[in-house]
């Protein structure tokens, strides 16, 4: 690995923790709708209570009675008596009545461990006079996202969805589209399926993950979210596609997030060659493709959810019914995921006859795992753990063809626990695991800023966070790592260890 | 023949006693919107619990109304018309944290009662809801009300004789003055946040 590769992937790694890096939202644009608090639906925001749950399910809006509780009426876009000539169609629709736009802003202070820098250290053999590496600032302001959302319902139950990160980190630094999509609720209703049976949602968006990254209260994020598959030098496996990636697609839903099953389906575009469009050698992109094959992946997800409450009345509301209040229920969540796709990567190569060919290599991977979710009360218990395969295709020695390698294989999850032990102080503890043979034998070839001296990474974090106000914010993580190092000496030992531990405050405000 | 008499005697008593009853009107400024004026307690007398039971509902997650005046002994009914869940809670009677209480929850178009027998304001909250807001004004006597919009008030058929009335406004300080009441009185407040 040369240095100007190394430093390139170092770039990638921290662009991509800064993108990543409390990516959440809420809506301050349903505050205004409705005249409401943040925490109707939200626990700590972004993260969902079960009223907001069911309020997302139902597609942005009150689960029952919804035109009772908004504060600024809707716009009619047609007569309701235009219903009776087009029951189903264009007329008439409802736009909200204010602009429903919410605007957001964090910045971050990180602290990381002194001894960060020997990661950075020149590399035995480089040349005198050659690059030198960049180095890691131990204290470091970071302006971080200034960023636009607008979600709503447009009537008949079509709600909509788009975020934008207008910039992060700083002057000129231009962000990108997060979500963007039409939500078609409950169209099973035309088809006398049961009610919220069958949703359809088109455009771009997060994939229905058991616990979403890109509204997660977290500062950091989930590792095994991040975890592209890199192939040690032994293999051809270069798959850049995470979990957390923003999707292209359709998805097809059901169910219900507060209480009893839930199911998604979605077909999304391929990109496994690690950004919004492919970029050579897979495809050539003029328009802006992003797609790098013709191959669709495909994404599934089912979930059960037991609520546990003694009165089964209060069970199947979207609150339980407590002493002092409603409140969240007392429940216990299992799901499993899968995701299917081919990573693509194209060689030039040679045809039989010994012609120029461009030869793509089709590698099929999956990724698969389980999830469980338990609450009580305000302590919220979750996990996942997940085992991502990527097939090797290598080339032959004649450069015509593909033979079988051994497949590139991670595995990992997270543990975590929230408390709100008041309301407006959140305490976390947790724990991430990957465990990968690659990022161990890639080391920082990886990309991976945070190596491993052995196959396994893991990190513990506590945080806690304090809501000043309502949409004010401000948290606190530091992430504990294990040793690492860069080199290891002729024993096997590894040689000049780091501990890159990071301690970040965030405050941010949505308004 | 006697009980005659005492029909008579009766309506005497009445027509004195009405004769001795006058009022107490004024405006209270200084702040916008509607305020409560009552008649705090009286030394060595009590007065029988209505039997009337006052409304406050929740709808639109909202309390409706805002603000109810009740004499103290009243039980006000709370009712949910939201198909969301709500409660209702309390963390101060006239100020004194001990008289904090929490209803609990009740499901869409059920009602719970609380009979409020300390006087003060009851600032009313939901915990799920924390943008929700009303009040119960409990007044220690039956002589009360609430001024309009413009800060006006009369509070009618208060027997002759020296009170302290007590003005009383969201967010402001209660303002209490003695008042004299010989047929029509006047009392006026200026309060301040």
């Amino acid at each position: 690995m040369d240095t100007r590769r190394r430093i390139f992937l170092l770039f990638v790694v921290i662009l991509t923790v800064i993108l990543l890096t409390g990516s959440s939202y809420a809506i301050p644009a349903f505050s205004r709708q409705y005249g409401t608090s943040c925490t109707t639906c939200h626990v700590d925001f972004p993260k969902l209570n079960d009223f907001g749950k069911a309020f997302k399910d139902a597609g942005f809006k009150f689960p029952k009675g919804d035109e009772d509780f908004i504060k600024v009426p809707q716009v009619m876009l047609g007569a309701p008596a235009q219903k009776e000539l087009w029951p189903h169609t264009v007329f008439p629709g409802t736009i909200p009545g204010l602009p429903p736009i919410g605007l957001r802003f964090n910045q971050f202070f990180q602290y990381t461990s002194g001894n960060a820098n020997n990661y950075y250290q020149i590399p035995p053999g480089t040349p005198l006079g050659g690059a030198l590496p960049p180095t890691i600032p131990r204290t470091d302001f970071e302006a971080g996202y200034f960023s636009i959302f607008m979600a709503g319902n447009f009537g008949s139950d079509i709600a909509f969805w788009v975020d934008d990160d207008l910039s992060v980190s700083g002057a000129n630094a231009n962000g990108s589209l997060g979500d963007g999509y039409l939500r078609f609720v409950n169209v099973g209703r035309f088809l006398k399926l049961p009610t919220d049976a069958f949703t359809v949602r088109v455009g771009q968006f997060e994939l229905d993950l058991p616990f979403t990254q890109a509204r997660s209260i977290n500062i950091s994020p989930y590792d095994i979210y991040t975890q592209a598959n890199i192939g040690s030098s032994s293999q051809n496996v270069n798959n850049q596609f995470s979990m957390q990636d923003a999707a292209q697609g359709i998805e097809f839903s059901g169910g219900h997030q507060y209480g009893g099953y839930h199911y998604s389906l979605a077909v999304v575009n391929q990109n496994t060659s690690g950004g919004a469009a492919a970029s050579p050698p897979n495809v050539s992109s003029p328009a802006g493709f992003f797609s790098d094959s013709n191959y669709k992946d495909v994404y599934g997800r089912f979930s059960y959810r037991f609520n546990l409450e003694k009165d089964p009345a209060s069970r199947h509301d979207v609150q339980a019914a407590g002493a002092s209040g409603p409140r969240d229920h007392t429940y216990l969540s299992l799901g499993t995921f899968f995701f299917k796709g081919r990573s693509v990567q194209r060689f030039n190569g040679l045809t039989s006859g010994g012609a120029a060919d461009v030869l793509t290599a089709r590698e099929p991977f999956y990724r698969v795992g389980g999830d469980f979710s338990f609450n009580y009360r305000t302590f919220n218990l979750f996990g996942l753990y997940m085992y991502g395969h990527d097939n090797d295709l290598l080339l032959n020695s004649g450069f015509t063809g593909f033979i079988p390698g051994t497949p590139a294989k991670f595995n990992g999850g997270f543990l975590e626990a929230d408390y709100l032990a008041l309301p407006w102080l959140m305490a976390i503890m947790r724990y991430d695991h990957v465990q990968s043979t690659a990022d161990f034998l890639n080391q920082a070839g990886s990309g991976n800023y945070y190596s491993p001296v052995g196959t396994t990474r893991d990190r513990v974090t506590p945080g806690i966070q304090f809501l000043i106000h309502a949409n004010i914010k401000t948290s606190f993580e530091y992430a504990f790592r294990p040793k690492q190092a860069l080199t290891y000496d002729e024993n096997g030992k590894p040689v000049n260890q780091l501990r890159t531990n990071t301690a970040t405050g965030a405050l941010e405000f949505v308004y | 023949m006697k009980s005659t008499f005492m029909m008579v005697m009766a309506v005497v008593a009445m027509m004195s006693l009405a004769a001795s009853a006058g009022t107490i009107s004024g405006k209270v400024s200084g702040v916008s919107g509607e305020s409560v004026v009552y008649v705090e307690a009286i030394a060595g007398k009590t007065f029988p619990a209505p039997t009337a039971k006052p409304v406050m509902d929740q709808k639109g997650l909202m309390f409706q109304p805002h603000l109810i005046v009740v004499e103290q002994g009243t039980t006000v009914e709370f009712l949910n018309s939201d198909s969301v869940a709500h409660n209702v809670f309390w963390i101060s009677i006239g100020g004194n944290k001990k008289l904090g209480h929490n209803l609990g929850t009740w499901p869409q178009g059920e009602k719970r009662g609380f009979k409020f027998d300390n006087p003060g304001a009851v600032p009313l909250l939901c915990n799920v809801h924390p943008e929700m807001s009303g009040y119960v004004v409990v007044s220690p006597t039956p002589y009360f009300t609430k001024t309009d919009k413009s800060g006006e008030y009369k509070i009618e058929n208060v027997p002759d004789g020296s009170y302290t009335v007590t003005a009383w406004h969201e967010g402001a300080k209660n303002q209490s003055k003695p008042v004299t009441v010989a047929g029509d009185s006047k009392a006026d407040f200026t309060l301040s946040k």
